[in-house]
């Protein structure tokens, strides 16, 4: 009788399957071990390597596709004429947001009284809060797992990059200006709560335009913190629905202080 | 196309016991969708993914994979329709059953390490109709493709049967790249 290669093919699928999974379940210890996605690994030591020419090429592209959730974004496109930095150019309160280059991940940066927080996530696995201080047009913030940063801030725009999970992220974020309407203005999101016993930690960046992008950590507290898509931030009532749980969002203003 | 209904219509009576042959495949498969779904409501989505050197995140890779998946699809339809004679003037070559096969173990495959990701990773999520489309699809994904192997082998079924199952899983698979791939990379930009 011949072999049921129907069956052999299904078998062979669920065999990968449990595989990965197994590889999955067992890749935790072995990233925490390596900080992040394995910074110190020969593997990641390549994945961090390759990206940063990425950006170069993909940036027209990404600018161009990420019009479908952030129309107004796209920071390569924005004509920001060049910093002439002047002296009184430093702002003591200021919020920045933008798409970084390439377009894999979003960050904001609220600047307030000598204080600062940033936060980058990819919608996705990558989520970092970077806290710190900020005196005469430079950042000074860490994170967890060896996330840092180089960024300077001027009236127009904080440029530079962060270094999160392994992977440096590029970027020119324009200041954000109020708008006195009555939804929540574009800027930093941050909410928590609990699921079924575990901590959960969600940020959101949005986007000048209505555009978001938003990871959640559960147990953030810990070394790495798992994490995942944020659910949709509602941005008339502030909140967003997850996991049955109703999550309140602050905003992170530098430029009212809210949240610092 | 032409051979099998003639070796299988000699009595109505026939036909539905071909039909009878569906129902155990049918049940298995369903289970095999309400598995998934079931384990990624309840699991608890970890967030942790594998990434691959050469990608920026872990989404590019799945979106990647995804696509190369959705791509050997279309040569299964393609080469479906040519097996069944429905390309007009195309004569299936000897090879075009090879192909077949082929193209859908390697997209099966390829599929399997992105569902286990989502269902590991992430779950079954409802909170946007992009994400609840895509997890039932995802799901039913499984199941219809069980479907369809574990009638495969199976003789006597009406010659619609195996053209219906294969057009059933294409279409889940386009619906899940949309709700997927094309999503991720319209939002954060076609690249690596």
């Amino acid at each position: 009788m011949k072999p049921n290669m129907p069956l052999v093919t299904l078998l062979s699928g669920a065999g990968l399957g449990v595989g990965v999974l197994v590889v999955s379940m067992l890749s935790p210890s072995s990233t925490s071990s390596a900080s992040g996605y394995g910074a110190t690994s020969p593997a990641s030591a390549t994945a961090a390597a390759t990206p940063p020419p990425a950006p170069a090429t993909a940036a027209p592209t990404a600018s161009a596709t990420a019009v479908a959730t952030a129309p107004a974004t796209a920071p390569g496109t924005v004509p920001i004429v060049t910093a002439s930095a002047q002296k009184a150019d430093v702002p003591p309160k200021a919020d920045y947001v933008a798409q970084v280059n390439g377009g894999g991940a979003a960050v904001a940066i609220s600047v307030h009284a000598g204080k600062a927080v940033a936060y980058i996530c990819n919608g996705h696995a990558v989520a970092a809060w970077l806290r710190g201080t900020a005196a005469a047009g430079k950042l000074d913030l860490t994170g967890k797992n060896g996330a840092r940063l180089d960024v300077s801030y001027r009236t127009e725009k904080a440029t530079g990059y962060i270094m999160a999970d392994g992977t440096k992220y590029t970027f020119s974020a324009p200041l954000v200006h109020r708008l006195s309407s009555g939804h929540r203005p574009p800027g930093l999101y941050e909410a928590t709560g609990m699921v079924d016993g575990v901590s959960i930690k969600a940020g959101w960046v949005v986007l000048p335009g209505g555009g978001q992008v938003g990871s959640v950590e559960y147990d953030p507290s810990s070394a790495v913190a798992p994490t995942a898509q944020a659910p949709v931030l509602d941005l008339t009532t502030g909140t967003a629905q997850y996991d049955g749980i109703t999550l309140v969002a602050t905003l992170i203003s530098g430029f009212t202080g809210s949240g610092f | 196309m032409t051979a099998q209904p003639e070796a299988s219509s000699p009595a109505p009576g026939d036909v539905s016991l071909g039909i009878g042959k569906l129902i155990v495949p049918s049940l298995i498969g369903g289970l095999v969708a309400l598995t998934l779904g079931v384990y990624g409501r309840l699991h608890h989505p970890t967030g942790v993914v594998v990434n691959i050197a050469g990608f920026t995140s872990a989404g590019y890779v799945k979106s990647w994979l995804a696509t190369v998946a959705t791509v050997f699809a279309i040569v299964q339809v393609i080469s479906a329709l040519v097996m069944y004679g429905k390309i007009p003037r195309v004569t299936a070559p000897s090879w075009i059953g090879t192909l077949h096969r082929w193209s859908g173990r390697i997209a099966f495959l390829v599929a399997v390490p992105v569902a286990v990701n989502c269902l590991y990773g992430l779950g079954f999520q409802t909170y946007s109709t992009r994400v609840l489309i895509h997890s039932l699809l995802g799901c039913a994904f499984f199941g219809a493709f069980t479907i369809k192997m574990l009638i495969l082998p199976k003789r006597g079924l009406p010659g619609w049967t195996l053209p219906l199952a294969g057009a059933v899983v294409f279409t889940v698979l386009i619906g899940i790249w949309f709700t997927s791939a094309f999503w991720f990379f319209s939002t954060f930009g076609l690249h690596r």
